[in-house]
C-alpha cells in the first residue's frame, strides 16, 4: 500500500520533470542546487533499483532533506555481510564543487559496476544543504551555518543582524571606512588588497573593514547576529570545540551531524570514509604534533590512586604493568578492561594519527601523487586546508577506527613567484636533504630559506646548523615544522592566498573574482569603500573547469577504496594424531592493502576481531576456543588459528569460517579424514 | 547445560512472582512511607499518587521512554498563585541512573513527599514552594531499578542502560549475563576449595576469608560472580547487559568507549538520557540542581576531567558555600571535587549542565558503609580511623567482621548469605555465598528515613540560596527641563548568583535584561552605576534603555538613567533564573 502510493506520487514526479525522465546523465557544466541533488539522487535510486537506494536521513531546520544513496549488491538487505565505504560531502556546505565530485562518483560507479560488486557505497553529496543554498540564493553569501536560530549576541533578539547588498551586486563583499583607530591598510603594490599594519614596522592603519551590510538592530556592531546556528562540519565528537561561534553547543547537536553519526552507528559494516571537502588526506596525511596526548607506556598515576595502589607516584608505568598491579586488588569476580582503566586513570584520547597508519596515508599520497601527473593536474596549487577540530574525517579515523581519507578538488593555482625554479626549499626537499646536505647549502642560504619560511628573526643559520650537528634537530624533523608554519607572507605583505586569488582572477576571469572598492553612502557609518573578494572565489572553480576537475580526481576514490583490508581463508591443514584427534591448522590472510584494522582501529577498541568458528557434527573441540578472535591481520598477512580436535568416525566435515564485518568473510569445508 | 538453564529461569521466574506479589500488596498512600525500598511500578504509582493529593501544587509529565519502553516521569513542583513555572527559580532533582543505585529514588520521592505534605505547615517549606519550582525525576534508569529488583544482581550490577552491547568483542551480544545458580534472587560469590588457593578462612568470622601469608596453606580459590560460562569461552558473565553508563553519555566532554568505559556510541545516543536532556532544555528557569547515586558518602562537584582546568573562583566560592553547608547537613558526608577526589570521568551528566546549561549541580553519592556499626562507645574509641568508602568498595572493606556482625544483630542476617555448596558445570564442587543485592551499597531499610531526609534537607538548603531579587527605584530627580535621573537596584539576597561566572564568560545565553520603556519617554542615557557616591556611572553607548547584568549572590547591581519626556516609566527586570520583576514611576 504504501509502495504503490510512493510509486505514484513518483510517477507524477517524473512527468513533471521530463528532463529527468529523458536522461540519467547529469552534465557537469554547472553547479547544481540542493533541489536539483535530490531530484537526481531520488532519480537514480528509481532508475536502479536493483542497485540503488536512497536513504532520508533527516530533514534540515531549513526544511531540506539530507538524503544518502546506497549503490551495492545488497540494496534489500537491511543487515549487510559485505563491506562498504562511506562518502560524505559538502558538511561544510560552502564548497559546491565537493557535492559535484560526489555526484560524478554515482555516475561513475554506474559505469563500473564492478566497483560495487562486493561492496557498497553510502553516498551522502550534501551534508548540510541549509549552508549549501546560499550559494544559489541573492546575494551570494559563504556561510557554513544551518538554518537554526541562533542568539549570536546574546541579546534580547535572534537573528537579526545579518548582512546586507547595499550595493545591489548581487554579493556580500566588505565595507571599509576610514577611521582614526583603523587598523588596515592597501598593500602598496596592491592597492586593492589590505593587510593589518604593523606598528613595529612604522605603519599605521587607516580603515576599519566590515562584512557588507548595516546595523539592523542599532547596538553599534554590524552583521553580528546574521540568520543560521551551526556549521555541521565541525560538529562531530573528535576534538570537538566548545563555546564557539557556529559549532553548536555540543558535538552531534545538529539533526544533519547526529543522523549521520546514527546512520554509521547502525552500519557497522562501514569501513572505509572518504570526505570530500576542503581537506585532502589522499594528498597530505593527516597531521600530527597535538599536544596532550597519554603515552600509554609511560603513565603516572594519580597520587591518590597511586597510594591505594601502593605504588610510586613520581615512577611511570605501561598500562599493561598497571594493569597487573590492580588485578589483585579488585574485588573478585570484578573484571577490568584496559580502557576501564584507562579511563578510571583519565588517560584521554588519541589526538595524534599513529605511526602505523602515517606509513600507509604517505605511502598512498606517494602514490597519488604519482597519479595526479598523469591525468595532468598535478600543478602547483594552494594546499588544501587542515582537518578542523570537531570535523568528520578526524572523527572517523580517531572514534571508528576506520581508514578515513578526505579530497578537495581545487584550490587556487599558486601564484608563479619571480624566483628561479628548485631553488626554493621545500618541505618535501628538505625531507629528501640529509643533515649534511642541508648544511652544505652555507650560512647565507640558509638564512634566506629561514626568512622565507617564516621563521622568527632570532632564529638564524648558526643556530640551526648547531642543532642539526649535535642532533637535536635534523631534516625531517624541519620539514614536519615547515607543513606546521602558517603560509608565509608575500613579499608586499599580501597574503599569498589573496594574492592567488587576484591573480587567477585577473588572468584567467576578467578580474570577477573581485569586486573593486567603490563609495558607498552608508546610513549610519557614512562615507564607505564596498568591494574584495568575490564569496567562493577562493574554493570554486569556474564550473567550464569542473568535469576535468572531476573527471581526473574522483577515480582515486575508488582506486583506494581497491586497497580495503580483505580477510579470507588462505589455506587449511589437518594433521591425524592418532586417537581420533586431529590438529586442524587454519591461516587466515588479509589479502588487501591495508591492515585489518587501523593501528588506531585497534588502540579504540571499536573494529571488532576477525572471528573464527567451527561449524558441524561429530566432533568436539578439545583444544582451542568455539570462536577464535583475531584482533589485528597486516596487510597482505596471515595469522594462524590452530584447534585439537576429536572426531567421533571417520571422514567427519567440518566448516570453518572468519567473519568480520568491515573486511569480508569467508569459510572453507574441511574434512579431517579418518582415524587413525 | 541444558536443564541448569531451564532450572535457572524457572529460579529467576518464581523469584520474579514472589516478590512482585510482595510487592503488589503493599499500599501506596501519602504521606509515603520510607521503610522499605520501592520498585519502579511503585516509584510511579508513588508519584501519581502526591500528583493526585496535591493536583494544585504538582504536576506529572511523561518525560520519554527508555531502551525498554517503560516510561520516565517527572513530578513538578509550583504553586501557580505564586507565578507560572518558568519564571521561577527551578530546582532540579534525579536520581538512579545507576539502575542499581536505587536509594538515590527514594531520596527524590522523599523530597517531594516532605515539602508537599509541609506545605503551609512549615513557613520555611511554604516559602521555597512558592518562590520555586521543583522538577524531580526519581528514576532516570528506568529499566535498570525494574531489572534490579527483577533479576538476580550484585548490589553493583545492573547499572547500565538497556542498549545492547558485545563487551567482550566475539560477535556475540549480551551472551553471558551472570545466573542465579541457587535460585536465591541474588549473585553472591563463587568459592572452591583449593590447597593453593590464596585465601583461608578467617579465625574470627569463618564467613569470612582473609590473604594466605607467604609460606602458609590456602584453603579456598575465589572464582568470581555466581554465573556459568554461558557462550563456552572460558569466560564466566563477561558480556550481561549494556554497558552503557547513562553518565557518561552527555555532550560536555563526551569522549569515546575507549577513553571512557560506558559512554555509548555518541552523545546523547541513550533514550532516556536524550528525552531528560530534552527535558531540561525546554525548562531554561532551572538554576541549581542534585543528582543523586551510590555510594560513598560524597557531595561531588566537577570539574570531572583535570584537563578541563579548575572552574572560576567565583563559581567555586558559590559551590563551597552549599557544599560546605551539605557536609554539616549529612554528617560523614565529604564535599569533594569529581577528577580530584574521585576519579576522571568525560560525559557527566553535572558536567553538561554546568558547562553547557549554566546549572549548578551536586552529585550526592548516599550511603557510607562505615555506618553500618556494631561497636560500644569504648570499642568506638579504640577502633582504626573509620575506612574511606570509596576505598573500601574498590578494595573490599577490611571492616567486613563488623559488618557481618551488623548483619546478624541488626537487620537478623538479611545482607549476607551464608556459603553452601554448588555443584558447578564446569568448577564442580564449589560454594555460593556472600553479600546479598540489597547489602553493601544500599542502607538498610531501617536507616533508610535519616539518610534520606538529611539528603532532602541538603536540597532544600540549595533551594533556599536560589536567587532572590528585588528591584528597587530608588531615585527620580528631576534634573533638568523635562529631564530625569532615574535610578534603580537590583538586590539578590541569596547565595547563588542570577547567572553562573562561566555561563557569563562563555556567553552560554543572554544575560539578565533591565528595560526602561514609557510612551511619553525616552532614555538618553543608562548604565550601570560603578561608584554612586561619586556619580560614576558608565553609560552604555548603544539602546541605552536595555540593559545586560547579572546579580551576584548576597549582591546587588545598581544604574542610572537619564530619561527625558513626561508620564508612566515602567521599568522590567527579567532573568532566566530568577524570574521578573516590573516597577513603573511617574515623571513629573
Amino acid at each position: 500500500m504504501k509502495q504503490t502510493k510512493l510509486f505514484i506520487i513518483f510517477g507524477i514526479w517524473v512527468l513533471i520533470c521530463p528532463a529527468w525522465a529523458a536522461q540519467n546523465q547529469l552534465k557537469f557544466d554547472r553547479y547544481h542546487t540542493p533541489q536539483e541533488i535530490d531530484a537526481a539522487l531520488a532519480s537514480y535510486a528509481s532508475q536502479h533499483p536493483d542497485s540503488m537506494v536512497l536513504h532520508k536521513l533527516t530533514v534540515t531546520p531549513g526544511k531540506r532533506s539530507v538524503a544518502m544513496i546506497e549503490i551495492g549488491p545488497e540494496v534489500k538487505n537491511k543487515k549487510k555481510s559485505l563491506p562498504a565505504v562511506l562518502v560524505a560531502a559538502n558538511l561544510e556546505g560552502t564548497i559546491p564543487i565537493s557535492s559535484e565530485a560526489a555526484l560524478y562518483l554515482i555516475q561513475s560507479l554506474l559505469e563500473k559496476p564492478d566497483a560495487y560488486k562486493d561492496k557498497t557505497w553510502y553516498i551522502l553529496p550534501l551534508g548540510n544543504p541549509d549552508a549549501a543554498a546560499k550559494y544559489f540564493a541573492k546575494p551570494l553569501i559563504m556561510d557554513a551555518r544551518n538554518a537554526r536560530p541562533h542568539n549570536d549576541d546574546k541579546d534580547d533578539q535572534t537573528d537579526e543582524d545579518g548582512v546586507e547588498d547595499l550595493n545591489g551586486d548581487g554579493l556580500i563583499t566588505s565595507m571599509r571606512k576610514k577611521d582614526p583607530q583603523g587598523q588596515w591598510l592597501p598593500i602598496p603594490g596592491e592597492p586593492r588588497l589590505m593587510k593589518r599594519a604593523d606598528w613595529a614596522k612604522g605603519e599605521k592603519g587607516i580603515y576599519k573593514l566590515y562584512s557588507e551590510g548595516k546595523d539592523n538592530d542599532g547596538d553599534g556592531e554590524y552583521n553580528e547576529d546574521g540568520p543560521g546556528g551551526v556549521n555541521i562540519g565541525v560538529n562531530f565528537p573528535h576534538l570537538f570545540k566548545f563555546f564557539t561561534k557556529d559549532g553548536g553547543p555540543w558535538a552531534t547537536s545538529e539533526v544533519e551531524s547526529l543522523n549521520l553519526v546514527k546512520f554509521i552507528v547502525r552500519h557497522r559494516e562501514i569501513g572505509m570514509t572518504f570526505v570530500l571537502g576542503a581537506t585532502n588526506f589522499c594528498l597530505v596525511p593527516p597531521k600530527g604534533g597535538r599536544k596532550g596526548e597519554a603515552d600509554l607506556s609511560n603513565i603516572k598515576v594519580p597520587k591518590e590512586i597511586a597510594e591505594f595502589m601502593n605504588i610510586d607516584p613520581e615512577k611511570t608505568y605501561s598500562l599493561k604493568e598497571i594493569m597487573e598491579m590492580v588485578q589483585p586488588l579488585l574485588p573478585p569476580g570484578m573484571e577490568v578492561t584496559e580502557a576501564m582503566l584507562a579511563s578510571f586513570l583519565g588517560l584521554g584520547a588519541v589526538v595524534n594519527p599513529l605511526p602505523d597508519d602515517l606509513k600507509f596515508y604517505q605511502e598512498l599520497s606517494d602514490k597519488y601523487k604519482e597519479y595526479l601527473k598523469t591525468v595532468k593536474l598535478d600543478g602547483k596549487r594552494q594546499d588544501p586546508e587542515a582537518a578542523k577540530d570537531g570535523s568528520f574525517e578526524l572523527w572517523a579515523y580517531y572514534h571508528l577506527g576506520v581508514p578515513s581519507f578526505s579530497m578537495d578538488f581545487w584550490t587556487l593555482p599558486e601564484v608563479k613567484e619571480e624566483k628561479k625554479e628548485g631553488e626554493e626549499i621545500t618541505p618535501e626537499k628538505l625531507e629528501k636533504m640529509t643533515n649534511e646536505e642541508f648544511i652544505a647549502l652555507g650560512e647565507e642560504k640558509i638564512n634566506a630559506f629561514l626568512k622565507s619560511s617564516g621563521a622568527p628573526d632570532n632564529f638564524k643559520a648558526e643556530m640551526v646548523i648547531n642543532a642539526l650537528k649535535n642532533g637535536m634537530m635534523d631534516t625531517k624533523k624541519m620539514a614536519a615544522m615547515m607543513r606546521q608554519m602558517p603560509m608565509p607572507k608575500g613579499k608586499e605583505g599580501a597574503d599569498p592566498k589573496e594574492k592567488a586569488l587576484l591573480a587567477f582572477s585577473d588572468t584567467e576571469l576578467e578580474g570577477k573574482s573581485f569586486v573593486e572598492w567603490e563609495k558607498f553612502k552608508h546610513p549610519t557609518l557614512g562615507d564607505v569603500e564596498i568591494g574584495g573578494a568575490v564569496p567562493y572565489a577562493y574554493n570554486t572553480p569556474p564550473a567550464s573547469m569542473m568535469e576535468n576537475l572531476l573527471k581526473g580526481q574522483t577515480p582515486w576514490i575508488m582506486e583506494i577504496a581497491g586497497k580495503m583490508a580483505r580477510i579470507g581463508i588462505k589455506e587449511t591443514k589437518v594433521e591425524a594424531l592418532g586417537g581420533g584427534l586431529y590438529r586442524l591448522s587454519v591461516w587466515v590472510e588479509n589479502s588487501g592493502y591495508l591492515p585489518y584494522p587501523t593501528a588506531m582501529g585497534k588502540r579504540n577498541n571499536r573494529i571488532l576481531p576477525a572471528i573464527i568458528t567451527l561449524e558441524g557434527e561429530g566432533f568436539q573441540i578439545i583444544e582451542g576456543k568455539k570462536r577464535t578472535l583475531i584482533g589485528t591481520i597486516g596487510g597482505h598477512n596471515s595469522e594462524l588459528a590452530t584447534w585439537i580436535i576429536q572426531a567421533n568416525k571417520k571422514g567427519v566435515t567440518l566448516k570453518t569460517s572468519v567473519k568480520t564485518s568491515i573486511a569480508w568473510s569467508d569459510s572453507r569445508q574441511v574434512k579431517l579424514g579418518g582415524a587413525k | 547445560m541444558k536443564k541448569t538453564f531451564i532450572i535457572l529461569i524457572l529460579a529467576i521466574i518464581t523469584t520474579g512472582i514472589i516478590s512482585h506479589s510482595l510487592w503488589a500488596q503493599k499500599r501506596i498512600t501519602v504521606p509515603l512511607r520510607f521503610d522499605e525500598y520501592y520498585t519502579y511500578a511503585e516509584v510511579v504509582e508513588a508519584l501519581k499518587a502526591l500528583n493526585k493529593a496535591f493536583p494544585k501544587l504538582t504536576k506529572l509529565d511523561l518525560v520519554g521512554k527508555s531502551e525498554e519502553g517503560r516510561e520516565i516521569y517527572a513530578l513538578t513542583v509550583n504553586n501557580a498563585i505564586t507565578g507560572p513555572a518558568l519564571e521561577k527559580p527551578g530546582v532540579y532533582v534525579d536520581g538512579n541512573i545507576h539502575g542499581n543505585e536505587i536509594q538515590a529514588g527514594e531520596v527524590a520521592l522523599y523530597f517531594l513527599n516532605y515539602i508537599l505534605t509541609k506545605y503551609e505547615k512549615n513557613d520555611e517549606i511554604t516559602k521555597i514552594v512558592d518562590k520555586n519550582t521543583f522538577y524531580v525525576i526519581p528514576v532516570v534508569n528506568v529499566d535498570g531499578r525494574a531489572h534490579f529488583f527483577e533479576d538476580p544482581n550484585t548490589s553493583s550490577t545492573g547499572r547500565s542502560l538497556r542498549i545492547p552491547k558485545d563487551d567482550d568483542r566475539d560477535g556475540l551480544v549480551n551472551e553471558d549475563f551472570p545466573d542465579d545458580l541457587d535460585g536465591d534472587g541474588n549473585i553472591c560469590l563463587m568459592r572452591k576449595r583449593d590447597p593453593f588457593g590464596n585465601l583461608k578462612t578467617d579465625p574470627v568470622d569463618p564467613r569470612l576469608m582473609i590473604p594466605v601469608k607467604p609460606g602458609e596453606k590456602g584453603e579456598w580459590t575465589m572464582i568470581g560472580s555466581e554465573g556459568i560460562d554461558n557462550d563456552g569461552d572460558g569466560r564466566i558473565n563477561e558480556d550481561s547487559e549494556g554497558y552503557v553508563d547513562g553518565n557518561r553519555n552527555w555532550g560536555y566532554d563526551w569522549a569515546p568507549e575507549y577513553v571512557q568505559a560506558g559512554a555509548g556510541d555518541y552523545p546523547f545516543s541513550g533514550l532516556g538520557i536524550k528525552a531528560i536532556a530534552d527535558y531540561i532544555l525546554e525548562r531554561p528557569n532551572i538554576c541549581m540542581l542534585w543528582a543523586f547515586h551510590n555510594s560513598g558518602g560524597l557531595i561531588v562537584r566537577g570539574p570531572s576531567t583535570k584537563a578541563q582546568g579548575s572552574y572560576n573562583p567565583q563559581d567555586v566560592a558559590v559551590y563551597d558555600y552549599l557544599g560546605k553547608q551539605g557536609e554539616r547537613i549529612i554528617p560523614g558526608y565529604r564535599y569533594v571535587i569529581g577528577f580530584k577526589d574521585m576519579y576522571t570521568t568525560y560525559g557527566d551528566f553535572t558536567e553538561w549542565t554546568f558547562m553547557c546549561l549554566g546549572i549548578y549541580g551536586y552529585v550526592g553519592e548516599l550511603f557510607m558503609s562505615s555506618q553500618e556499626t556494631f561497636r560500644s562507645i569504648e570499642e568506638a574509641k579504640k577502633r582504626e580511623s573509620a575506612p574511606d568508602d570509596l576505598m573500601s568498595m574498590l578494595g573490599g572493606s577490611s571492616f567486613d567482621r563488623e559488618r557481618l556482625q551488623f548483619n546478624d544483630n541488626l537487620v537478623q542476617g538479611e545482607l549476607y548469605r551464608p556459603w553452601k555448596p554448588y555443584k558447578h558445570p564446569t568448577y564442580g564442587d564449589i560454594e555460593i555465598g556472600g553479600w546479598t543485592k540489597m547489602s553493601s551499597r544500599l542502607s538498610a531499610p531501617f536507616m533508610l528515613k535519616d539518610m534520606v531526609h538529611r539528603n532532602a534537607m541538603a536540597i532544600v538548603f540549595s533551594a533556599k540560596h536560589t536567587p532572590e531579587v528585588a528591584l528597587d527605584v530608588f531615585e527620580v530627580k528631576e534634573v533638568g527641563k523635562n529631564l530625569y535621573r532615574i535610578r534603580t537596584r537590583l538586590t539578590n539576597s541569596k547565595a547563588i548568583p542570577t547567572m553562573s561566572y562561566h555561563a557569563q564568560k562563555v556567553k552560554l545565553y543572554p544575560e539578565d535584561m533591565l528595560t526602561v520603556t514609557g510612551q511619553n519617554a525616552q532614555v538618553l542615557a543608562g548604565g550601570k552605576l560603578t561608584n554612586i557616591f561619586r556619580n560614576e556611572t558608565s553609560y552604555k553607548k548603544h539602546r541605552p534603555g536595555l540593559q545586560f547584568l547579572t546579580i551576584p549572590g548576597f549582591g546587588k547591581v545598581e544604574h542610572q538613567f537619564l530619561v527625558s519626556g513626561k508620564g508612566k516609566v515602567t521599568i522590567k527586570y527579567s532573568s532566566r533564573h530568577a524570574g521578573k520583576r516590573e516597577k513603573t514611576v511617574e515623571l513629573k
